[in-house]
């Protein structure tokens, strides 16, 4: 019997050809748009004193449980009465920097007087994030904006996927756990202390979480917008004691 | 092969996805006619892990932040009240985020659910309004302002603003009304209405009390704004005791003909 | 679906002055198709003393056979009345038994001690988990929506009358809230020497 050859390849019966560039399996993937955080950065903790408001995060990237960078700034000064600072993806941290810079650029180059201001920061912040998770592409951070308007300290939070509030104390990641309630009870206690209270008060809340979030670094910048202007202090570090540890069962 | 790969599956999960394609090498060469014995349901979760690449993390484009909202209307008032908490989790961000939205200045909305779509929904009517009143120079009417709010949410009617709406205000001939909707735009005009986690808590004593449900012979006197105000005081505190995302502060906006009044009053805040 | 609402119930208690009330609605349904009125949702267990058991239908009756045995064992054994707070452990004990395998009801008890007169009120989870309250207790379909009327109708020391027009609209008001149950209401007021139940009628829909 002769090998026509006439059928090779040729699909089963009651199938149909399948033709380059038109396979029905080209596409049955859904797009992923998804993401995950790489390099992250843990808690932001922001709180206002009496004529300003203090931001501060440590400088450790993580790589998920490697300390990888061990000196990354997350803090940013955006003008002289604004600050921002950020937890969560560095990339992506990184590239709301960016804009955020040439956008100060152009601000400055129209030279009209105006810029950005904390309200008007926070604002924004909320759409850009909400967008992009609406794309289901988040950038994925939480951010703080901090600074003064209007001579009122202004203090406001946005996650990735566009929640957003403004608030006396914000603390994002384990410190909403851990540093909050510390600040918190600083806040109601006294609602209008001094710079140097509140640089106590946010050391110590950073050394509390030093202790006990393991994605933690004691290597810390802060931020301080008054009515003087907007600066980035450190890198600085807490005093820790570990007189207890050895106390602690499993420790050695 | 089938057996073997469901066991192994069932037993550690999908995180040993390594080890079950390891698993699946073996088969290949041990059975005998693999192609046939492959469990497709089975072989397409192992298929996924082994060209997808790194585990994609879950994205929820969605958050739940609590709250509820209660808007009441009586014969030249309505009185539209939320609660000020803002949470996600047990966690509480913050105590004071109102979840009423003064659009004009006799229509208020309560909004609660996710605070994003919230805050998004409220910018984009906040706009429109603006649009309205310079194309035609005067405010929008609470009804129109009604169905606006219902073709927004059914615009995004395949991914939904997360959110309970109920609108308080006053209608053409100066009666209070109250118009609730749900999250894709399905709306009608009531007397009053609980919206958000306590809602269920909060619309069977409504019920009771203002629509003197199960009574009888009951002197059906028209509902005072003052009694409205005391009951939407009352009834917030009995859901603060059992709902944890209601709580820390109650915010009242009173609206008559003369425009809105806001007051405060205090909830629990553990 | 959860089996805890496949039947559809509401039952409350309420702590008066000397007094206590029980109260459960009457649908027997399965999910939305309501069978009948005159469903059986409260048992008497002694003279002052009832249980309220919502949940799967054909665990309830169950629970209520149980229940009866056990505490006319302890009767005959005792030759003693049982105290309201004794039952409740009963009650925990029966439904711990079966920890990894639950009866599908979360009971409610309410009655007043044999020799004391005090009343006293109680819930469980379906695992016998007890709860003792002061004010009231809420258990069935429409929880939510009965404690959002306790938290509001229910004040210290009312009298037998007080509480019965309390508890039924507390009840009434709540099932009107829920799907799945209501259809008519039935209140036992338990007094020191006496015990009043009362059918009440409600939205049949």
């Amino acid at each position: 019997m002769m090998e026509t050859g006439f059928w090779h390849g040729g699909p089963k019966p009651g199938a149909f050809y399948s033709l380059p560039g038109n396979s029905s399996t080209y596409n049955d993937m859904p797009r992923k748009h998804t993401q995950q955080p790489i390099t992250t950065g843990t808690s932001v903790l922001g709180v206002k004193f009496d004529g300003g408001i203090i931001l501060a995060a440590d400088m450790l990237g993580s790589y998920g449980s490697l300390a990888r960078f061990r000196n990354i700034s997350r803090l940013m000064k955006v003008n002289d009465q604004t600050v921002l600072g950020a937890g969560g993806d560095y990339a992506d941290y990184q590239h709301i920097k960016d804009i955020i810079e040439q956008r100060m650029i152009d601000e400055e180059c129209l030279d009209d007087g105006f810029t950005y201001t904390p309200k008007a920061l926070h604002s924004w912040m909320t759409r850009v994030m909400y967008n992009r998770r609406s794309q289901f592409n988040p950038l994925w951070n939480v951010v703080v904006v901090g600074g003064i308007q209007d001579n009122e300290p202004f203090l406001g939070f946005v996650d990735k996927i566009g929640t957003a509030f403004k608030s006396d104390v914000i603390c994002t990641g384990y410190g909403a756990y851990i540093a909050q309630p510390l600040l918190r009870e600083a806040y109601e206690k006294n609602n209008a202390m001094s710079e140097q209270e509140a640089k106590a008060l946010v050391d110590r809340c950073l050394k509390v979480l030093f202790y006990r979030d393991a994605r933690s670094f004691n290597k810390y910048e802060i931020a301080i917008v008054t009515k003087d202007g907007a600066r980035i202090e450190g890198p600085m570090s807490s005093d820790t004691n570990w007189d207890i540890a050895t106390m602690v069962k499993g420790y050695e | 092969m089938k057996t073997l790969g469901h066991m192994i599956n069932s037993r550690f999960g999908s995180h040993l996805f390594d080890l079950l394609s390891s698993c699946r090498k073996n088969f290949h060469i041990l059975s005998k006619q693999p192609k046939i014995s492959v469990n497709i349901g089975q072989m397409d979760t192992v298929e996924e892990y082994q060209h997808g690449g790194p585990k994609q993390a879950y994205f929820n484009p969605y958050a739940f932040n609590g709250g509820t909202v209660l808007a009441v209307a009586g014969e030249d008032f309505s009185v539209v009240a939320s609660d000020t908490r803002l949470s996600e989790g047990f966690s509480i961000f913050t105590r004071d985020n109102p979840k009423t939205y003064n659009l004009t200045s006799n229509t208020v909305l309560g909004c609660t659910g996710f605070h994003g779509d919230a805050l998004t929904l409220t910018k984009v009517l906040e706009a429109r309004l603006k649009m309205y009143e310079h194309e035609h120079h005067k405010p929008m009417s609470t009804k129109a302002i009604a169905a606006m709010l219902s073709t927004i949410l059914y615009y995004k009617r395949f991914f939904p603003y997360y959110v309970n709406n109920i609108l308080g205000g006053l209608d053409e001939e100066g009666k209070g009304c109250v118009y609730s909707f749900d999250p894709v735009g399905s709306y009608e005009r009531e007397s009053f209405r609980a919206g958000g986690t306590a809602s269920s808590m909060l619309q069977p004593l409504l019920d009771n009390q203002i629509g003197f449900k199960n009574q009888i012979g009951v002197d059906q006197t028209p509902l005072t704004k003052e009694k409205a105000i005391f009951l939407v005081k009352d009834v917030f505190t009995s859901a603060a005791e059992r709902d944890i995302y209601t709580g820390d502060q109650l915010i009242i906006n009173v609206i008559t003909k003369d425009g809105t009044r806001t007051e405060y009053f205090p909830l629990r805040r553990d | 679906m959860s089996i805890m609402s496949y039947n559809g119930a509401a039952i409350m208690a309420m702590r008066g002055k000397d007094c206590v009330a029980i109260a459960a609605d009457r649908r027997f349904g399965v999910q939305a198709q309501t069978v009948s009125m005159d469903f059986q949702k409260i048992f008497e267990i002694g003279p002052t003393l009832y249980v309220g058991l919502p949940g799967l239908a054909t665990d309830v009756q169950t629970i209520a056979q149980k229940l009866k045995f056990r505490t006319n064992l302890y009767e005959l054994r005792e030759n003693r009345k049982m105290k309201p707070k004794t039952f409740l452990s009963v009650v925990s004990n029966l439904l711990y038994e079966r920890r990894f395998g639950p009866y599908f009801v979360e009971p409610v008890v309410a009655g007043l001690d044999p020799n004391t007169s005090e009343p006293f009120i109680a819930s469980l989870d379906l695992i016998g988990c007890p709860m003792i309250t002061e004010d009231f207790v809420v258990s069935g379909t429409c929880s939510e929506q009965m404690y959002g009327m306790c938290e509001s109708l229910w004040e210290p020391d009312m009298s037998p009358d007080d509480l019965f027009e309390t508890i039924s609209q507390a009840l009434l008001n709540a099932v009107d809230r829920d799907a799945v149950s209501g259809w008519g209401a039935i209140v036992h007021i338990i007094e020191k020497d006496k015990v009043t139940t009362k059918t009440l009628k409600a939205r049949m829909d």
